[in-house]
């Protein structure tokens, strides 16, 4: 007895190999309860699919050569790139090529715009170095100040040190002369001599 | 599943980064699979050892061109695919002159014989069949990742799938009916 829906059955290799969605699962399923050609071939399908299984896996003849192992080790360059601050470093490096390349190129100055800068580039700049140079000179000066002041003022101290040296010397020299004198007196006169 | 799928994203993920042992574990999940698939597919275990060893190498130095780490699994059966008939190419004339005829599996059988007359059953396939019933049946992928994976339509898909089994059903009915039946037919 053949099949009522003819080419409209249920597609039932979709159904035995579970590709049909849960819908039309339900009505292939409500069917094939009425349907003796429908349950022929699908017990023929599953009889089919039963004897495959019987099919097992086979084990690896050895173990697949891991990373680890030589044939998975990377090239120098693979290496190379891995690093984090290599690849940092080749990205500012791009990043600067880039930006070479794409800058435009420089263009002659004709606008009023473009002068007006110029004018203005100048007198600030002359402003700034007549700023400078004011600045540079009040600095000198009192620098020199410094140093002028520094050298009398070390001058005056060696002066005085010099002085009261001598001082002192003829001081020494004037008591020595005085002892030497009351010598030569006393042995003169014979008092006060041993 | 869906946690299997994640935990391979995280290791796919650290294998990109360098970490070795991540792949290695992934090599470990998925090298039976691989081998299976290639076995059944070239009908020869050295063979089939060479190309999975030469797929999880391919993966792994294309692993950065993984658009999509949740479809690792297509992605790796199509570089195994891609070896495999890359090496039956090149061995065609061949196997052309050594082509398997359906044997007579006449008799009850014990499943050791059952599984011997499916093993040779497939063999009677062409090879875009053979690999149809691989996936789909051995596998378990779903009928778009095989078009993912083959590179054609899912209409094809369907249309080599739908014949392998037609052929298998025939090649394999004195066998399987009688042993289903009790010998009744």
């Amino acid at each position: 007895m053949s099949c009522k829906l003819g080419d409209d059955r249920p597609d039932w290799k979709s159904y035995a190999l579970g590709e049909l969605d849960s819908r039309t699962r339900q009505e292939a399923e409500k069917h094939v309860a009425a349907c003796d050609d429908c349950q022929d071939q699908l017990a023929e399908l599953r009889v089919t699919l039963d004897a495959m299984a019987t099919l097992r896996e086979e084990e690896l003849p050895r173990r697949i050569a891991f990373v680890s192992d030589k044939v998975f080790e990377p090239r120098w360059y693979q290496k190379l790139f891995l690093r984090p601050s290599f690849a940092a470093a080749m990205v500012i490096a791009a990043a600067i090529l880039v930006h070479a390349f794409v800058r435009p190129a420089g263009v002659p100055v004709t606008t009023a715009a473009q002068v007006d800068t110029r004018a203005i580039e100048a007198r600030v700049t002359a402003q700034v170095t007549e700023r400078l140079q004011s600045e540079m000179a009040t600095a000198v000066n009192a620098a020199v100040t410094k140093a002028v002041a520094d050298t009398e003022k070390h001058d005056d101290q060696r002066t005085a040190l010099l002085l009261s040296a001598t001082e002192q010397r003829y001081s020494d020299a004037a008591d020595f002369l005085n002892k030497q004198v009351t010598r030569m007196y006393a042995l003169n006169t014979g008092a006060g001599v041993r | 599943m869906i946690f299997r799928e994640v935990e391979d994203r995280d290791l796919i993920a650290k294998a990109r980064q360098g970490d070795v042992e991540a792949y290695n574990l992934l090599v470990s999940r998925w090298e039976k699979r691989i081998f299976n698939y290639l076995l059944r597919l070239v009908s020869n275990r050295e063979d089939a050892f060479d190309l999975s060893q030469e797929t999880f190498l391919k993966a792994y130095q294309n692993l950065r061109k993984l658009d999509d780490p949740a479809r690792f699994s297509a992605w790796l059966f199509r570089i195994a695919h891609n070896e495999a008939f890359s090496l039956l190419r090149r061995r065609k004339p061949e196997s052309e002159l050594s082509e398997p005829r359906p044997r007579d599996f006449g008799g009850r059988m014990l499943p050791m014989e059952l599984s011997l007359a499916v093993e040779s059953a497939l063999k009677t396939l062409s090879e875009d069949q053979r690999e149809a019933v691989l996936l789909k049946v051995y596998q378990g992928f779903k009928f778009d990742e095989m078009a993912e994976i083959l590179e054609i339509p899912v209409s094809t898909v369907k249309s080599r799938l739908y014949t392998a089994l037609d052929l298998l059903k025939a090649t394999l009915a004195p066998a399987v009916f009688r042993k289903d039946a009790g010998g009744a037919l």
